[in-house]
């Protein structure tokens, strides 16, 4: 069995009955949605033309959602439905990055993730869910694409038929006949500032196109809250921060005590101030959690391809070992070698996870960046080196700024990348606070006046923090639906 | 626990297996993936919010015996399972924490917004006393029941038969009305029934895509009927989404629309496409030729010269010059109609007929292509409502009664089509008259009529307007000014029956009081209706029921009577044997359905929620006669000659109110389209449905981006609109959607209130209303629309803070001389805000607004007509009074 959706443009009219069916069968609060129609207008008058588009789960061949969840809270039936379970979600947010089609939102009933689940509650009677039967010209077909006699499977071999952002190779399950590009490629309509009836949830994010330039241009005219837009906040973005500086500490003076361990032996309060950072971090990352009760089941009830999970084991990994150095330290025993350097793998294993999490975030596209991993190791080095030798500021503030560099004017694989990227560079966050006071005002000091490196290692971590807020901010702001 | 699946595989049924509805298990889905059974009874009901009277099933959690959803009824022949938006709100405004739940009794000056609640008894006894009184004293024109859409058929009329008063008022005559008209002048039917699916070529004017009569029935026909080959055309100023699905979208400028149906009529008479014979058999043209060559013997040849030559003028260029849309295309438009050979549907409904002057002209230019391609009532043509439709018959009839009330009638507007409702107030300023009870009913027209602030004035005035019950499920702007305010079920928490002329067929729905049946075939018993829905939420039926007998407790009256019942003689009449009565001897073919399920007639209706009495609607043949004065489909009307309108005689055009010559271009006046429609939401009746104002919530001004930029205005700028009367101030949306020259706002949105917990905070804006000198009055809203808190968490959740402007307020009333219907498009001009003003104000003066309704009271040619008729006898009439009352 493999159940999918074809959703027929030639047949709706936009009415938004299957929204409301929607909500009134599974209760959905206001605010959120788990099915909404688009309304995109083109052209000019007096050949303007409205087209509407149902939108919602994809209920892709291969989810990222459920690839990404740390806890099997999301997960595939075997009839081809993602399903979800409320009690299993801790709320990390991490399937609200994963989905390239803004399709899961966190309930704030339950404070947990939901989305679109196929009405599997009916499905299992063998009824169809409710927006398919409500829908007055039955452009909405529900139907198992395993079953040559069903109806889905009829329309869908005779008709040609388009999907959302395929190059994501999630392989999407709602498929659409008929649809305007501009409706199914989020960006090329993007989020307005108000909608024909209705207020915009939020304020836009990408500049409208002017009407005295284009007038006949593809333009918005109706949509939900763009849902997963700032669903990892500062908190997310600080994380970061103290993660690098958690590694950091430790591999700065770790790596001098390898190269020459009598001059810089690893005394116990480096260890203890990453083992601090790390705490921060844990903090940060549970803090974050809206089930924050539920944290430990990222450990105890791990779904192992989740970069979330084997981070987790990786920060636990590298805090205990560090506890371990505290330990030795306060009975003043030297750490041996094998647990300095399984200690240094934990180290950059907890900044370089990151990478591979991001990596999993498909609906992230800024994120897919191959640099991202080197540059989490850079950015840890950097941080760590800006509190214990700000001296090597001199080194690595050029090579994180260049990293920086190639991060925002360098090529982007796909267009959303490079509008978030474009989104960084036009932040006066990031001319002022990552390159001037981050980077070349530091410099400038180093360079100049060798007393001033404290500072200089504080306006770094400015810099630093302010990076990270961007670049967990930037491609949030690109819609997904 | 698991559920048994309905069929093995993996295949999908839209609805459970009827045999199954008194005890369906499915999964709990707030508790998936967890597989908790739930057990509901389905229990078939119809909607209640628009007109069209879909079916829906009410799935009651027998645990909690809580309603816990409403969806379609695979049953009901026109919605067949299928709902708009509005059918699962439904459940919103059942669960609504701010609904009326008893009934309340002013208890300080009308409108201060100090209730206390009373029982049903003392609402009887005190209303029903009332009542007697001004019968006994002779003064039954001073009772009047004023009805927003009914939901029901007939049952109303019947009431006021037996209480012998001309006292039926309702809104068509701000909705429909001169649609109506131009139908009725054709075959005496005055609602079209289009066959959309099965139809070559739909013509439609208005957006029946996501409006109007029938939003959900016809948009399921019309896109089948497209998916089967056909092309639609939509005239409309504004890109509706009805146009965006448009084969060819014709952006007429408001009150062009008979200009271009002329001309479309020209040029499928000068290409050969029309069927003469069908015009020859089945039009009066005869008629027409002995007014225009009497004497000479009636030649068809010659009428069709003559009618072509009175159609001269109806160029394409013409048409172009008027309507803004390129002549190519209406050439186009013109030869499909043709090409459809007699399968042409078509369909106006307000849209342009309720905008202008003039507007009932619009229905008979459509016809006659409906005429002139013989679609008259053809497989894929348009057929006459009546034909499509069902009425029920009584038991025992009342009489007419034996009264003409000229507040509804009056003799200036001898042909209007339905009561001069909206002018009420206007009439009672005048001292036409006095209402003594007056009772509005799910209506709102302080807020939906034009110059609302006069009816504010009306409903204050207790020396003209003795006692005002409203009849309401729900606070409106009306009810706030009322002395009762007596809540009323909704869908699905009372008894009616419906039938409509959907597409080519006939059939008959009940609504039910859900719980009520659910609760019975449990074993429970129930008096009143009351007793089993939320609070002390009654129902009509059972309510008139109640006060005849109060206003007539030993029957000396001669009323009582008539609320007996058929079974028990002397008895008093219950809600369920007035239905059964009807299902048993009424409906054809019902009982014998019935039987066949070992059901009676009732149980059938009460389990399936409907009836397809015929699965074809009616067809000509050779004896069809029309009721019309001639018995023929009338291209030409003698009404129209003798009663004042001889110009107007055939179908024609006739330049509206805003007519672009009729603007003052100095001043910049354009043309304001303030009626249209979202598929969301109904009137004022859908404010308390939160899933439904989440997604529609306010109506800016659309203007296109020519005549912004020539105003230097910007989309999401405050913007005044003023009009004859006042101004309001709004925000403009600028879009290539609305035709140059022409600005729209939707209808639904700018609702308020005036006191909190009496106007639902889903959809109002808290509002002050002050006196401004000595006839103007402003209205500021000082609190948007925003989160409250109430049983319901949702309410928190209002993340909206903008309701809408209430343009309505600043209308004067524009009375079409023929149909009589307000004709809505407003001479507007449209500027910058001023710097004082704010988002949402409103300003009105209704000294101006009655020199206005003066205005236009002139343009009316009054009664009598010929014989001395205060109306022409053929011509239908809400509640006919006795013949003899034509007469004096």
């Amino acid at each position: 069995m493999n159940y999918a959706f074809l959703i027929d443009n030639r047949r709706c009219i936009g009415c938004h009955a299957c929204s409301v069916a929607c909500k009134a069968e599974h209760e959905v609060p206001l605010g959120v949605a788990r099915t909404w129609v688009k309304y995109v207008e083109k052209g000019e008058f007096p050949e303007t033309r409205r087209s509407f588009t149902v939108t919602r789960c994809n209920h892709c061949e291969d989810a990222p959602c459920i690839e990404i969840c740390p806890t099997t809270a999301l997960f595939k039936r075997r009839d081809g439905i993602v399903d979800f379970d409320p009690r299993r979600c801790i709320g990390c947010k991490a399937c609200m990055q994963g989905c390239p089609y803004d399709a899961l939102y966190i309930d704030p009933q339950t404070e947990t993730a939901a989305k679109c689940n196929f009405c599997a509650h009916r499905v299992e009677v063998g009824l169809e869910p409710p927006c398919v039967t409500v829908c007055p010209t039955q452009a909405i077909v529900a139907g198992d694409l395993d079953d040559k006699g069903s109806r889905i499977v009829q329309m869908t071999s005779r008709i040609p038929l388009q999907v959302r952002k395929p190059e994501k190779g999630t392989k999407p399950k709602v498929f659409y006949i008929d649809a305007d590009t501009a409706s199914l490629v989020p960006s090329a309509a993007p989020p307005a500032s108000d909608y024909m009836w209705a207020q915009a949830p939020q304020a836009a994010t990408l500049p409208a196109m002017p009407l005295t330039e284009d007038a006949g241009a593809p333009r918005r005219t109706y949509s939900v809250k763009e849902q997963h837009r700032n669903s990892w906040g500062w908190k997310v973005s600080a994380y970061l921060w103290t993660k690098s500086l958690a590694a950091g500490v430790f591999l700065v003076p770790a790596l001098l005590s390898l190269h020459d361990p009598q001059r810089y032996l690893l005394r116990p309060g480096v260890s203890f101030l990453a083992l601090f950072f790390l705490a921060v971090t844990g903090v940060l990352l549970v803090w974050d959690l809206r089930q924050p009760q539920r944290f430990l089941w990222t450990l105890t009830r791990p779904q192992w391809r989740s970069w979330l999970v084997r981070g987790a084991y990786v920060i636990t990994a590298y805090g205990l070992l560090l506890t371990l150095h505290v330990a030795l330290g306060l009975l003043a025993r030297t750490p041996p070698r094998p647990l300095l350097i399984a200690t240094m793998l934990a180290a950059a294993g907890t900044a370089l996870y990151t990478a591979f999490l991001f990596g999993q975030s498909k609906g992230r596209d800024l994120w897919q960046s191959p640099l991202l991993a080197p540059h989490l190791i850079v950015q840890a080095v950097t941080a760590g080196a800006a509190l214990v030798a700000p001296s090597w500021l001199r080194w690595l503030l050029p090579i994180n700024g260049l990293l920086i560099a190639a991060e925002v004017w360098g090529r982007h694989a796909t267009e959303d990348a490079r509008r978030a990227a474009q989104l960084i560079e036009l932040d006066i966050r990031f001319s002022t606070g990552v390159l001037a006071i981050g980077h070349l005002l530091p410099l400038a000091l180093l360079w100049l006046t060798p007393s001033f490196e404290a500072t200089a290692g504080s306006l770094a971590l400015t810099g630093l923090l302010l990076w990270e807020h961007l670049y967990v901010q930037a491609p949030q702001r690109i819609p997904n639906a | 626990m698991s559920v048994e699946r309905l069929t093995p595989g993996s295949g999908l049924q839209p609805f459970p297996p009827q045999e199954k509805w008194d005890d369906w298990r499915e999964y709990d889905p707030k508790q998936w993936p967890r597989r908790v059974e739930k057990r509901y009874m389905l229990v078939p009901t119809i909607c209640f919010n628009c007109e069209a009277a879909c079916g829906m099933l009410a799935w009651i959690d027998k645990d909690t015996m809580r309603i816990r959803k409403f969806d379609g009824n695979p049953l009901h022949p026109a919605s067949r399972g299928h709902n708009c938006a509005k059918g699962p709100a439904t459940i919103n405004q059942i669960h609504d924490p701010e609904r009326i739940l008893h009934p309340l009794r002013r208890a300080g000056p009308r409108g201060e917004g100090k209730w206390q609640r009373v029982s049903w008894e003392q609402v009887l006894d005190e209303i029903g006393g009332r009542i007697r009184k001004a019968f006994l004293e002779g003064r039954k024109n001073e009772v009047m029941y004023h009805v927003g859409r009914p939901g029901h058929e007939r049952s109303m009329d019947r009431v006021l038969r037996a209480w012998g008063i001309d006292g039926h008022n309702s809104h068509t005559n701000v909705c429909s009305a001169s649609a109506r008209l131009g139908y009725a002048l054709w075959s005496g039917y005055d609602r079209p029934s289009p066959d959309h699916a099965r139809a070559r070529f739909i013509l439609l004017l208005s957006a029946h895509l996501e409006s109007g009569h029938y939003f959900n029935p016809h948009a399921q026909r019309i896109i089948e009927g497209k998916l089967a080959g056909a092309k639609l055309a939509v005239m409309d100023p504004r890109l509706s989404n009805t146009a965006s699905m448009a084969d060819h979208w014709l952006p007429t400028y408001p009150g062009s629309e008979a200009a271009v149906l002329l001309a479309m009529a020209c040029v499928i008479l000068d290409e050969g496409l029309a069927d003469l014979g069908f015009v020859q058999k089945w039009t009066n043209w005869r008629e027409y030729m002995a007014d225009n060559q009497p004497g000479e013997e009636p030649k068809f040849g010659g009428f069709m010269a003559s009618l072509r030559e009175r159609y001269r003028e109806f160029t394409p260029a013409y048409a172009e010059a008027e309507s803004g849309v390129a002549r190519e295309k209406i050439v186009t438009v013109a030869r499909l109609i043709g090409a459809a050979r007699g399968a042409f549907a078509s369909h106006v409904w307000r849209g342009s007929a309720s905008g202008n002057l003039g507007g009932w002209q619009v229905a008979r230019a459509v016809q006659l292509l409906t005429v002139l391609t013989g679609s008259f009532a053809t497989p894929g043509g348009t057929s006459p409502s009546a034909w499509n439709k069902y009425k029920p018959t009584f038991w025992e009839e009342p009489p007419p009664h034996k009264e003409w009330n000229e507040l509804l009638f009056p003799r200036e507007w001898p042909l209007s089509h339905y009561e001069m409702s909206f002018l009420l107030p206007h009439f009672l300023k005048e001292g036409r008259g006095k209402l003594d009870v007056y009772f509005t009913r799910v209506y709102n027209p302080l807020w939906t009529n034009p110059d609302g602030m006069s009816w504010m004035e009306m409903l204050r005035d207790e020396s003209r307007l003795g006692l005002h019950a409203a009849l309401t499920p729900t606070w409106n702007e009306t009810a706030i000014f009322a002395d009762y305010v007596l809540p009323m079920g909704m869908a699905g928490e009372r008894h009616d029956i419906q039938s409509q002329e959907t597409h080519s067929g006939k059939w008959l729905s009940f609504r039910q009081p859900v719980l009520r049946v659910a609760r019975e075939r449990m074993g429970e018993q129930f008096q009143y209706g009351y007793e089993a829905n939320p609070g002390e939420v009654w129902e009509e039926d059972e309510f008139w029921i109640e006060l005849s007998w109060r206003i007539d407790p030993d029957g000396s009256l001669g009323i009582r009577k008539w609320f007996e019942s058929p079974y028990h003689p002397g008895e008093k009449l219950g809600v369920r044997e007035y239905y059964r009565w009807i299902f048993e001897n009424a409906v054809p073919g019902l009982p014998a359905a019935a039987a066949a399920q070992g059901l009676s007639a009732y149980d059938y209706m009460s389990r399936s929620g409907a009836f397809l009495i015929e699965a074809e609607g009616r067809k000509l043949d050779d004896d069809t006669e029309f009721p019309t004065p001639s018995k023929k489909l009338e291209i030409w009307s003698r009404t129209m000659r003798d009663w004042g309108w001889p110009e107007q005689a055939l179908p024609g055009y006739v330049k509206s109110h805003v007519h672009r010559g009729m603007l003052d271009k100095h001043k910049g006046e354009m043309v304001l389209v303030p009626t249209f429609r979202l598929p969301t939401l109904v009137h004022t009746r859908s404010g308390n449905a939160k899933y439904l104002n989440e997604i529609s919530h306010r109506n800016p001004l659309w203007i296109h981006s020519s005549d912004a930029e020539r105003l230097g205005i910007e989309s999401g700028e405050l913007v005044r609109v003023t009009t004859e009367i006042g101004y309001s101030v709004n925000h403009a949306w600028v879009t290539e959607s609305i035709a140059p020259g022409v600005v729209a706002c939707s209808h639904h949105m700018g609702r308020w209130r005036l006191h909190e917990g009496q106007g639902g905070r889903w959809s109002t804006a808290k509002v002050v209303i002050e006196k401004r000198g000595e006839s103007g009055v402003f209205v500021r809203q000082i609190e948007g629309v925003g989160p409250f808190d109430s049983p319901d968490p949702d309410s928190r959740r209002i993340w909206w803070s903008d309701g809408g402007v209430h343009q309505n307020l600043t209308f004067p009333v524009h009375p079409d001389p023929v149909s009589g219907m307000h004709c809505w498009h407003q001479r507007v001009v449209v500027s910058r805000a001023e710097a004082a003003d704010r988002y949402a104000d409103v300003f009105v003066d209704t000294a101006r607004s009655m020199e206005v309704y003066r205005e236009w009271l002139a343009k009316a040619r009054p009664g009598p007509g010929p014989g001395g008729l205060r109306r022409p006898l053929w011509l239908e009439r809400p509640l006919r009074p006795a013949e003899e009352m034509f007469r004096k």
